[in-house]
């Protein structure tokens, strides 16, 4: 793709490195597309647009969805909750009505002697069934949840006589806390995101097991919420609470990996682009020169001013990381950042959205080889 | 079971038709339609539908089946008719008949006929200001 004039030029991504977020639904999307290519290979077609695929194997899933809740609905309308086969009918004809099939005008006609039926019939008998090519198993697939025991499992009392005991034990008190008032129940932070609650209940019974102790180092690498808890019950309430007012965590208490500050730049790149282009030119199968990419984003940046998180990047210009990275076909790239405190403090606050969002974190990456390039313009960045 | 029953007919044709209804659902346990099974049933269950009986989800799945092989037939047909019409000469013809690409176009007037209205881009430009005077354009 041939690039804009001037400064704001810049390259096209190409499609194969669009990386879309991935929704809940992508396994039976991809299996029906495949299923409605199969249908399209039967009829004579030769290939298909990506884009036709998409639309095509969407109105399918569309037409069983809605044959679903049709015969769904006329089962509850005879008093039902199971749908029988006359149910379904129903819904079949119900968007046939639109086409049109033999007989759809009889108001009173007969369920099984119905058109859409007759039809289906003739389908079958014509056709040569093809069976789909893949084995496809049975989804979604159902996690066993291990539930907390109630106290009645457990076989104890209820600490306080308003506690029913059917209710979920309370966990043991040296599991969280390392606070000396032992406050059981109110020791946890309350995690923004409702994962890390999941893995936190998992987790439970293993950790009263731990000592406090264990429970730092294993909490500094798996858990970063719990790490809030080693300090001092002076800092217990603004963690209860919000784990954003906690304080910031000191230099080397949490290993984090070696991102660039979400800074300016970031800004610069949703301007110039809608998504992480720069990253991906490294994907491109001609070489291309880190310089001449990033030179209009230098230019760029040298010119324009910011209003939040200048200093930051002043502060990161000055320094020199010594970073070694490689860019890989998967955009990763190792790297160990030394004296980067600073900024340090600014992400520690951001793990949730850091572990999130996939976007900002290429975003960073991208940031970060910018620095690189900036501190070493003769330099060119090894692919 | 059957709420409408058709006075025309006979005892025996009612008879005949439900034994056709059976006859055919049997027959769908051995026509493996193109549309998994798990699929179909997870679409279904998404919608709310509920029946122990696999050959109703077989019978939705052969139906959807035939609906998109329906609308797949009427794209075809669009497609054909298109490479039909084009002033071209039988060499460049012949070339092109092999080549049979179901296009968003085609799609889309096939699906009209069903009540589905597709809209699609026609086309993506690189920025706002692709295909601009490079005068006015922004730098």
């Amino acid at each position: 793709m041939s690039n804009g004039g001037g400064k704001t030029g810049r390259q096209l991504e190409k499609p194969s490195t669009w990386k879309r977020k991935s929704g809940a639904d992508d396994f039976a999307q991809a299996i029906a597309k495949i299923a409605v290519a199969q249908l399209l290979e039967g009829q004579g077609f030769h290939s298909f647009q990506q884009s036709a695929l998409e639309a095509l194997s969407d109105v399918a899933v569309r037409y069983a969805t809605s044959i679903g809740r049709s015969a769904h609905y006329y089962a509850n309308l005879s008093g039902r909750t199971e749908s029988n086969a006359f149910d379904v009918i129903q819904g079949i004809e119900d968007l046939g009505y639109v086409q049109g099939f033999p007989g759809a005008s009889e108001v009173d006609h007969c369920l099984e002697d119905s058109g859409v039926v007759r039809e289906i019939v003739q389908y079958v008998n014509e056709v040569e069934p093809i069976p789909f090519v893949h084995p496809v198993p049975r989804f979604p697939i159902v996690k066993d949840r291990k539930l907390t025991p109630s106290f009645l499992q457990e076989g104890k009392e209820p600490p306080a006589e308003h506690i029913p005991a059917w209710l979920p034990a309370f966990p043991d008190p040296q599991t969280n806390t390392l606070d000396p008032t032992g406050d059981t129940t109110g020791a946890e932070p309350h995690a923004a995101n409702g994962k890390f609650d999941q893995e936190r209940e998992k987790n439970k019974g293993d950790w009263s097991m731990l000592s406090s102790q264990q429970q730092i180092v294993s909490g500094m690498f798996e858990k970063p919420t719990f790490t809030y808890l080693d300090d001092a019950k002076a800092k217990k309430a603004a963690v209860e609470s919000n784990p954003f007012l906690a304080p910031p965590l000191k230099v080397g208490e949490k290993e984090v990996a070696p991102i660039a500050p979400p800074a300016p730049p970031a800004k610069l790149f949703n301007n110039v682009a809608s998504d992480n282009p720069v990253a991906r030119n490294f994907l491109d199968d001609k070489s291309v020169s880190v310089l001449e990419t990033f030179t209009p984003a230098i230019e760029a940046m040298k010119s324009t001013t910011y209003d939040s998180g200048e200093d930051q990047t002043k502060h990161v210009l000055n320094e020199k990381p010594t970073v070694r990275f490689k860019i890989g076909v998967r955009n990763k790239f190792l790297g160990r950042s030394t004296g980067l405190s600073p900024e340090k403090e600014h992400q520690k606050t951001l793990p949730w959205f850091a572990m999130e969002d996939e976007k900002d974190d290429r975003k960073r990456r991208a940031e970060k080889i910018l620095r690189e390039s900036l501190q070493n313009p003769d330099q060119f960045v090894q692919l | 079971m059957n709420p409408n029953h058709n006075p025309q007919s006979s005892d025996g044709g009612r008879h005949d038709d439900d034994a056709a209804l059976t006859e055919f659902l049997a027959s769908l346990m051995d026509y493996t339609p193109t549309i998994p099974d798990e699929l179909v049933e997870h679409y279904l269950a998404k919608s709310g539908f509920q029946s122990p009986d696999i050959r109703l989800t077989r019978l939705v799945a052969v139906a959807t089946q035939k609906f998109v092989a329906e609308v797949a037939g009427d794209a075809l047909q669009h497609c054909k008719a298109r490479q039909a019409t084009i002033p071209k000469d039988k060499r460049d013809r012949q070339q092109k008949d092999k080549r049979l690409v179901l296009t968003m176009e085609d799609l889309t007037k096939a699906l009209h006929d069903y009540g589905v209205n597709v809209r699609h881009q026609e086309y993506f430009a690189d920025s706002p200001s692709t295909g601009m005077d490079p005068a006015t354009r922004d730098e």
